[in-house]
C-alpha cells in the first residue's frame, strides 16, 4: 500500500547506521535521517537516535497510507570519518536534487563499503601519532624507538582482537596491558629511558578522546541520553587501559621487586 | 616552539590516519592539531595553569576547525576530533593510576581531579566555541534576510 514510503524509510535509515555505526554525534544522525526524509516529500518524520539504536516513526495517513516505525540495533562502533563527510555530502545532495530511491540506495551502499586506509598505513599512523607526541612531552631518542615499537604492537593487538569477536573493554585493557609489558621491557633492555613517557605517548591511540568530544557536542544539542551514554563510554575505556597497565605493572613489580 | 609545532602536526597526522579522514584534509586537520598544541605550550609557560592552557587550546582547535569546516564544505567533527587528541590528559590519567597503584590516595586526589578538569576544559571550549558559532551565522543569516 505504501511501499514507496517504506523504501524512503529503509534507506533513511541506513543511512543513519552508517553514519553511527563510524562515530557520528547524534543530531547528526538525527539530522540526516529527517533531511533525507523530508526530501522524498514525507511531511511527518520523528527520529531518537541514543548511541546503541535509530527509532524511526513517520506519518503518512495524508497519502493513504499508515504511521510506519523501524528500529536499528546498533552494536559495533568505530571511526571513520570518512564515511561520515561522504554520508553528509549525500543527504546534501539528496535534498536539493532528485534522486530515485534506488539510485540513491546504490550510493549508499558504495559509501558503507568504501576501503579504510590500508593496514599498514594504519599501524604507519599508529607509530607515527605515538612515537611523535612522546617526543612532544619530551622524550628522547631511545624512548622514541622504544614508543615506535610499542605502539605498532599495541595497534597490531587491537585489530586481533577485534577479529576475534570481543568487546571494547577488553580490546583496550590488552592494549594497557601490551603497552605496560613492552615499556618495562623496552627499559631493561636499554633502548628507552623514561618509563612513564613511554607508557603515556603509547595508551595516546586508546585514549577515548573521540568519545569525549562526541559527547560534549551531544550534550550541547540537548541529547542529554546519548552525552551520558558517551561519557560512560570514555570513562569504561580509561578504566580499562588502567586496569591493564596497572596489573602488569604490579604483576612485574610482585615477581622482580621493582621496575 | 617550531619545533613543538612540527612534533604535534606530525602526531595529529598519524591520528588522521587512524581515525580515516578523507585524504584532502589530512593536511588540514594536522594543521589544526598542530596549532592548537602550540596555544596550549604557551599558556602553560606563560601563565602555568594546565587547565586553562587546555581549555585555550582546545578553544584554538575549535575555533579553526569551524572556520576550515566553513571554508571547505566539510563537517566540523573532521578537524575537530584529531585536532583535540593531542589536547587529550592521557600522563594525568597514567599519573592518576600510578598513585592510585601505590595506595597514595591524596595524590591520586589532586591528579585525577586535575586530570578531570583538564578534559572538562576541552569540553568546555568546544561547547562555548560551537555555541557560538552556531549563534554567530544564524545571527548572520537573520541580518542577510532582512535586508533583502
Amino acid at each position: 500500500m505504501n511501499s514507496r514510503e517504506k523504501d524512503v524509510l529503509v534507506m533513511a535509515l541506513y543511512a543513519g547506521e552508517i553514519m553511527l555505526k563510524n562515530g557520528a554525534e547524534t543530531y547528526r544522525v538525527e539530522d540526516t535521517v529527517m533531511r533525507i526524509c523530508k526530501a522524498y516529500k514525507i511531511s511527518y518524520v520523528e527520529s531518537f537516535v541514543t548511541p546503541t539504536g535509530i527509532f524511526v516513526s513517520v506519518d503518512c495517513r495524508e497519502n493513504g497510507g499508515d504511521v510506519l516505525t523501524f528500529i536499528k540495533r546498533i552494536v559495533e562502533r568505530t571511526i571513520d570519518l570518512n564515511k561520515i563527510s561522504k554520508v553528509n555530502d549525500f543527504s546534501r545532495k539528496v535534498s536539493s536534487s532528485f534522486l530515485s530511491i534506488e539510485e540513491a540506495l546504490e550510493i549508499l551502499k558504495k559509501i558503507d563499503h568504501l576501503p579504510k586506509y590500508p593496514k599498514f598505513l594504519k599501524i604507519f599512523g599508529a607509530a607515527t601519532a605515538s612515537s611523535f607526541f612522546g617526543v612532544m612531552l619530551g622524550a628522547t631518542y631511545s624512548d622514541f624507538i622504544s614508543v615506535l615499537i610499542t605502539s605498532i604492537c599495541i595497534y597490531i593487538s587491537i585489530s586481533f582482537t577485534e577479529k576475534l569477536n570481543s568487546n571494547f573493554f577488553i580490546q583496550n585493557l590488552f592494549g594497557g596491558a601490551i603497552a605496560a609489558f613492552i615499556a618495562i621491557l623496552s627499559i631493561h633492555i636499554g633502548v628507552g629511558i623514561h618509563l612513564d613517557k613511554i607508557i603515556i605517548s603509547s595508551i595516546m591511540i586508546l585514549v577515548p578522546g573521540v568519545a569525549i568530544t562526541n559527547a560534549v557536542r551531544d550534550y550541547i544539542s540537548g541529547d542529554l541520553l546519548s552525552g551520558a551514554a558517551r561519557t560512560a563510554e570514555a570513562f569504561i575505556v580509561a578504566i580499562a587501559i588502567a586496569v591493564g597497565a596497572g596489573a602488569v605493572m604490579n604483576t612485574w613489580i610482585y615477581i622482580f621487586g621493582g621496575i | 616552539m617550531y619545533l613543538q609545532f612540527i612534533f604535534s602536526f606530525l602526531a595529529t597526522l598519524g591520528f588522521s590516519i587512524l581515525f580515516n579522514i578523507p585524504q584532502k584534509s589530512i593536511i588540514k586537520a594536522s594543521f589544526v592539531g598542530g596549532c592548537g598544541w602550540i596555544a596550549f605550550v604557551y599558556w602553560r609557560e606563560s601563565f602555568g595553569s594546565l587547565i586553562a592552557a587546555s581549555f585555550v587550546g582546545a578553544s584554538v582547535v575549535a575555533i579553526i576547525s569551524e572556520i576550515f569546516a566553513r571554508k571547505f564544505k566539510e563537517t566540523v567533527t573532521v578537524f575537530v576530533i584529531p585536532g583535540i587528541i593531542p589536547l587529550v590528559p592521557g600522563a594525568g590519567m597514567y599519573y592518576a593510576m600510578l598513585a592510585a597503584m601505590e595506595k597514595d590516595f591524596s595524590k591520586f586526589a589532586i591528579v585525577g581531579s586535575e586530570t578531570l578538569f583538564m578534559a572538562g576544559g576541552i569540553a568546555a571550549a568546544i561547547l562555548l566555541v560551537s555555541s557560538i558559532a552556531k549563534m554567530f551565522f544564524e545571527f548572520k543569516k537573520s541580518r542577510k534576510n532582512r535586508d533583502q
